[in-house]
């Protein structure tokens, strides 16, 4: 629900309740209002007759009289305190021949000696007779206010949240990779301003945090690739030199650490510029093609396996991947098909739309499938590998928002990628009913 | 050859330096942009091969001053940044080819003589050793008479073997060549041993001299002197 919303809703609710309680208010102040003037009208007239009767004279069909009742009282029935009460009630009207409220005011007064009561009435509006009179104005009034909030409702957020609305603009478009500080709109509400600072700090920060990541990737590859190319060129020499077989194992056994220090340390550098997102796609690689051309160049290794590759790529499949991703991605995959198969075993490659799905038979796992998408897991640890292609294959994949799962069923390890985000990887794996043809056969 | 090394880690260019004088190259070092500066404005060079991170600034500089004083060398960039743009960019600006670090020394050279090969034997595809001839250009070997059935990589091989001659070649650095970086230790050795004994065998096939031979523990070397040795 919209901000503006819930805030007019709100105004909505509070109006009905002043308007109520108002309503209230009115219906009861108009109620004593009336009585009041009733009252003191009544005194008055009460006050004319005691003048008249001290007067003296005939008056008894005076209009005064009308509906006054004159009662002579003994002394001590006379009240101490007020000389005036008045009382009010249902009563029959013979003028209109129904019950109305009659008001009666009753006085005392002390005339000649003589002690008198003297009791007024007249018939006043009900109360109920004036309730649809307050209730019809007060529906006219919530109405119109109902219509002028539901206006200023949709009208006023939009000048008053348009600060508001172009920061939101702003942060949408900030990417980190662009390295452009934010700027955003001068506005002269707090809140708005308090929030801009904040962001503007936020992102001033994360963009120095995100630079400074970077220089390190760098700068740890630049400064550690160094001197492995220094010791690797001193070996080099060595080698040339006048040396013994024992020396030239040392040296091709430093050579061989010496080869997995400088891979280790490119792909962590690698994973680091993926975790930074530094690739970005561009235009849509045909996976298709790709596929092909990686799979024809590992012939020779898949030959020396005596491995059969069967697989079902289908034509022009498109997806957008930075070109060198896509083909770390699948470099990764089949290398990893080929080497942890098992001599004379199969690989299948099936490529759709919907993903891409890589099996080749091979050994039990030694570790559970899901920890060996974890940097350094392998599933053979005496293996020359260093077990960071499929960290590495994962990474592309979460970056990229594809989904990948790792199984292992019956001798065959299964990696399927769905290229969809929304649908699940393992779907792939449940239909695999794709006419294979077989490309290589030992 | 003429040989410009400029690199600021004094070790790293002295290995490149040793390597390249067994060739016969004429090296020199320099360690800074400015010397590097004065030397391009004195001397000529076949080559020269170029770090991007100076002490006194970016080596891409230089790229545009050779440009415009209109020097045809070949500059190789050597860079421990893999940073694609860096690449990218280096290339762009006339950079002839881009090596990342660590290379293999004996990759260093065969970058150099390819980029050589491109710009200044006047196009020329053909590489002779006694009787082995190489085109580079449709990837065919011949010996003697006898076209060589020799598949793209053992074509790379053998190049690499020739321009490296005399050498010893570690099989990490036959793998680099042939397969690249990526593969995480996928060119394995034994690969290596099977490419280099296919292409013996179909050496010695055609009637050609084994000139490759093992080298304990270590690798393989193209022997030159065995034609001598044998006739």
């Amino acid at each position: 629900m919209k901000l503006t919303n819930k805030f007019t809703l709100w105004y909505f609710g509070i109006m009905l309740l002043v308007l109520l309680i108002g309503g209230a208010i009115v219906y009861y102040e108009i109620q004593w209002k009336i009585s009041k003037v009733e009252v003191v009208r009544h005194q008055r007239l009460n006050d004319l007759i005691a003048q008249q009767i001290s007067k003296g004279g005939d008056y008894t069909n005076h209009p005064t009289r009308k509906r006054a009742t004159i009662t002579e009282i003994p002394a001590d029935s006379m009240p101490k305190g007020d000389q005036s009460y008045y009382s009010r009630g249902l009563n029959w009207n013979p003028e209109f021949q129904v019950n109305e409220y009659r008001l009666v005011v009753t006085s005392f007064y002390i005339i000649n000696g003589k002690h008198y009561r003297i009791a007024t009435y007249s018939f006043i509006p009900s109360f109920y007779q004036l309730l649809p009179g307050v209730v019809d104005s007060f529906k006219w009034i919530l109405l119109l206010l109902l219509i002028l909030v539901a206006i200023s409702g949709k009208l006023i957020p939009k000048y008053i949240l348009s600060p508001f609305k172009r920061t939101l603009k702003v942060i949408q478009c900030f990417d980190l990779k662009r390295r452009q500080p934010i700027v955003l709109p001068e506005t002269r509400t707090d809140e708005f301003k308090e929030l801009n600072k904040f962001l503007k700090k936020m992102t001033d920060k994360a963009l120095e945090d995100y630079q400074s990541l970077k220089e390190f990737a760098e700068n740890a590859s630049h400064e550690l690739q160094t001197p492995t190319a220094i010791i690797r060129g001193k070996l080099e020499l060595l080698m040339e030199s006048d040396i013994r077989d024992d020396q030239a194992i040392l040296i091709a056994e430093m050579q061989n650490a010496l080869e997995k220090l400088s891979r280790i340390h490119s792909s962590l550098t690698l994973l680091t510029k993926l975790e930074n997102k530094e690739y970005t796609a561009g235009t849509p690689v045909c996976l298709s093609a790709l596929t092909r051309e990686t799979l024809d160049s590992f012939e020779e290794l898949l030959q020396m396996k005596s491995l059969t590759l069967s697989c079902h790529l289908e034509e022009k499949v498109y997806i957008a991947l930075h070109s060198s991703l896509a083909d770390l991605l699948l470099t990764n995959l089949v290398s990893n098909a080929i080497r942890h198969n098992i001599p004379g075993g199969k690989i299948t490659v099936m490529l759709t739309k919907a993903g891409l799905v890589i099996s080749n038979t091979g050994l039990a796992p030694q570790l559970p499938v899901s920890e060996l998408f974890e940097r350094f897991k392998k599933g053979d640890p005496a293996s020359d590998s260093i077990g960071i292609g499929l960290a590495i294959v994962r990474q592309i994949c979460d970056l990229m928002n594809f989904n990948i799962v790792y199984e292992y069923a019956s001798g065959l390890h299964m990696i399927a990628i769905s290229f969809q985000s929304s649908s699940s990887a393992s779907k792939l794996l449940q239909n695999l009913s794709f006419p294979l043809s077989p490309v290589m056969q030992p | 050859m003429k040989v410009l090394i400029i690199e600021d880690h004094q070790e790293l260019a002295r290995n490149i330096h040793d390597f390249l004088a067994k060739e016969g190259y004429i090296c020199e070092l320099s360690c800074t942009l400015e010397t590097a500066r004065e030397k391009l404005g004195l001397f000529q060079y076949d080559c020269i091969l170029l770090d991007i991170g100076l002490p006194d600034g970016n080596g891409l500089q230089l790229l545009e001053l050779l440009r415009k004083e209109h020097q045809d060398s070949n500059v190789l960039i050597i860079s421990a940044r893999n940073a694609l743009d860096d690449k990218i960019v280096g290339l762009e600006n006339g950079a002839d080819d881009y090596l990342t670090k660590p290379f293999h020394l004996a990759e260093l050279h065969a970058r150099i003589r390819a980029v050589y090969r491109r710009k200044n034997l006047g196009g020329t595809h053909m590489i002779e050793f006694n009787e082995i001839t190489l085109n580079t250009d449709t990837f065919e070997a011949r010996v003697g008479n006898v076209t060589l059935d020799a598949t793209r990589k053992e074509f790379d091989l053998l190049l690499y073997f020739i321009v490296n001659k005399n050498r010893v070649l570690s099989r990490q650095a036959i793998a680099a060549h042939l397969w690249g970086d990526y593969t995480d230790n996928l060119a394995n050795f034994d690969f290596v041993y099977q490419h280099v004994k296919n292409l013996r065998r179909k050496i010695a096939g055609a009637g050609g001299i084994d000139y490759i031979s093992t080298v304990y523990g270590l690798g393989y070397r193209f022997d030159a002197h065995k034609h001598e040795a044998e006739t």
